[in-house]
């Protein structure tokens, strides 16, 4: 099936620095892909290219099949909700709604349906009258969503639409975006800082390191299997060993060698902090765990549903074990890290 | 409620007190007073109408061309102030808020010598005809030149158009770059964002801008004498001389009234048809 938005080797810069890198993307109808990454990789720059905001310097952009790199916004069959929402200030949320349908000569009655719809949609139909400026920040983020969503875009794009939220309300905006998509289908891009977000919304995440898609796929594929360092680091938390690999072992810095298949030459072995298992007695471990280090505790945190325990392995490198309990381990304590060689990732370093 | 709505009228007491003393009590003695008469050269209180009547009687066509070159002016001056200041606002870049200031100097150079600027600029051996007679478009210096309405237009838009830019220039500013590019996403022209956007939000200043060079222009005296000619006599010269040496202040005061009421009929005017042109809609 040919995808419905697809970038062909697209690139930007600003004078001599590089936002975006050349890079090609397909995405497909329906889907709901996030674009992430930290403060300035480009994550912006990327999705006004495809909304028209930004002219790439080179490459192409075919939406539904049609070269489109040359067009401007209100020609493409993009619409954006953008990080500061730009809503019009001098009219009620029923008129900003109002405002692209009216553009698009859309009869008075059909324009009136959509607006009551997308009000709905968004569950704000009792505040049609209100002037947006009387609005809470979520309720204008809600707006500003609606007044994108009654276009009927073939593709979405969200520009950090929750990041001005407070957590409480980020979660549950995160939610209602859930359910818009589930409701209305279409295809959504929304591109984030917060891999929480990324992962809880969007059934494919691209991750962007400095201009460039350092990894493209599901949540959990980038969370079990970081194509670099930097991902392994980037999303949620990670234990990074270095060491070097040859023969399908691999010899951590600290001297210990544990079983591992992948690269040769320098490597980071990452492992998951809930994947790792702790023990005074190495005898204790459980059978599966074939991967051991020896390591000291250096502070233990009770979290409610987990314990966090900090570490400091024999070479000197940070650690961090998520346990469902405690056990008696007390900071200054020598233990054995244990996982199993299933749960880790080797990457070259 | 009621303590809320106390408390509120107390903290406006300041405001009020100072809008009272400098402003309402002056011009409401004024306006007492132009209803008085004067008699063998005496103030008497009188509740007449009489000076209204002459003022429609006796300056009725002064008034009119008052008014009409004033508009003129006004609107004149808040258009090229709205074009420069949209060029400040949205194609400057950073350059924007030093362009402002730079109009704004200008006003350093203070009235008079605005006037005296544009009487040798466009004199009969003036720059202006000058330069025209040396490039051979005119054998002699066009006379029309000073000392015509032109002449009165021209000197009172550069002097109005600083004062005009300022509240224009703050209405633009406060616009969001962002819902600019959000109605462009929604498929909207240029020209349409204009006037639902950028025109919407601007109409307060606009007013403001068209109200200020109107006031200014209409009640002006001293340029309509200094560059205008005979035929370019303001009402401002009349009312000026009513209580100078005509020693009539009721007739001055009610023609003062008179074309104060008709200034604020014609931003009355344009402020509601700005509003209709740009009214947003669902
Ligand atoms: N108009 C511009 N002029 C010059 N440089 C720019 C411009 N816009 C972006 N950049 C630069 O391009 C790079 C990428 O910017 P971009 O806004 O795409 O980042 P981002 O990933 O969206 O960051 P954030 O998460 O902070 O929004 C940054 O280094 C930025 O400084
Ligand atoms: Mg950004």
């Amino acid at each position: 099936m040919a995808p419905l938005v697809e970038l062909v080797g697209v690139g930007k810069g600003y004078g001599s620095a590089t936002a975006v890198h050349p890079l090609s993307l397909r995405i497909g109808e329906g889907e709901f892909v996030s674009i992430l990454g930290p403060s300035g990789c480009g994550k912006t720059t990327l999705l006004r290219m495809i909304g028209g905001f930004v002219t790439p310097d080179e490459g192409s952009i075919l939406i539904d099949g049609r070269d489109v790199t040359r067009k401007p916004p209100e020609k493409r069959a993009t619409n954006m909700v953008f990080q500061g929402y730009g809503l019009f200030p001098h009219m009620t949320v029923a008129q900003n709604v109002a405002y692209g349908l009216r553009i698009a000569r859309v009869a008075r009655t059909e324009r009136a349906r959509r607006v009551a719809e997308a009000l709905d949609l968004i569950r704000l139909a009792d505040l049609g009258d209100r002037a947006v400026s009387a609005l809470s920040g979520g309720q204008r983020q809600r707006v500003a969503l609606a007044r994108a969503l009654v276009m009927r875009p073939r593709v979405l794009l969200l520009d950090e639409p929750l990041s001005a939220l407070d957590l409480k309300l980020r979660l549950a905006m995160q939610e209602e975006f859930r359910r818009i998509h589930a409701q209305v289908g279409g295809t959504f891009i929304f591109v984030t800082h917060d891999q929480a977000e990324a992962m809880s919304l969007a059934s494919r995440i691209c991750v962007m390191e400095a201009g460039r898609i350092v990894q493209d796929g599901t949540p959990e594929d980038i969370y079990r299997r970081p194509a670099s360092r930097f991902v392994a680091g980037f999303i949620g938390e990670a234990n990074l060993f270095e060491g070097v690999g040859s023969d399908e072992r691999v010899r951590l810095s600290c001297g210990t060698v544990i079983p591992g298949a992948g690269a040769e030459g320098p490597i980071v072995c990452v492992v998951r902090p809930e994947a790792v298992t702790l023990a005074a007695d190495p005898a204790a471990l459980p059978d599966q765990c074939d991967a051991r280090l020896f390591a000291t505790v250096e502070d233990v945190v009770f979290l409610g549903p987990e314990v966090r325990t900090t570490l400091r392995t024999d070479s000197g490198a940070q650690a961090l074990a998520l346990s469902r309990t405690a056990g008696p381990l007390r900071p200054g304590d020598r233990v054995t890290m244990g996982w199993a060689t299933a749960d880790q990732q080797v990457i070259a370093a | 409620m009621r303590q809320a709505l106390r408390t509120a009228s107390f903290q406006l007491l300041p405001g009020l007190a100072i809008l009272a003393g400098l402003f309402l009590l002056p011009l409401s003695y004024f306006f007492v007073v132009s209803f008085w008469q004067v008699r063998t050269f005496r103030l008497r209180p009188d509740a007449t109408l009489e000076q209204y009547a002459r003022v429609f009687t006796e300056y009725g066509s002064t008034l009119a061309w008052t008014l009409a070159i004033a508009t003129l002016i006004a609107t004149v001056t808040a258009a090229i102030a709205f074009a420069y200041a949209h060029y400040c606002r949205f194609r400057a870049g950073r350059f924007g808020d030093g362009l402002i200031f730079l109009s704004l100097v200008t006003l350093f150079g203070g009235y008079l010598a605005k006037i005296y600027m544009w009487k040798t600029i466009l004199g009969g051996t003036g720059a202006l005809n000058s330069a025209l007679m040396a490039l051979g478009l005119t054998s002699g210096p066009i006379p029309a030149l000073l000392f015509s309405p032109f002449a009165v237009i021209v000197t009172l838009t550069h002097y109005c158009l600083p004062l005009a830019i300022l509240p224009v220039y703050g209405a633009l500013r406060g616009l969001d770059d962002t819902a600019i590019e959000a109605a462009r996403d929604l498929g909207a022209s240029g020209p349409r964002i204009f006037r639902d956007l950028i025109l919407a939000q601007a109409r307060g200043g606009l007013t403001a801008a068209f109200a200020l060079t109107l006031v200014i222009t209409a009640a002006d005296y001293v340029t309509p004498l200094m560059v205008g000619g005979p035929s370019s006599n303001m009402i401002g010269l009349f009312i000026q001389s009513q209580f100078g040496n005509r020693l009539n202040s009721p007739l001055g005061s009610a023609m003062a009234f008179v074309t104060i009421a008709c200034c604020g009929l014609i931003v009355l005017t344009l402020s509601l048809t700005l509003r209709a042109l740009t009214r947003p809609r669902t």
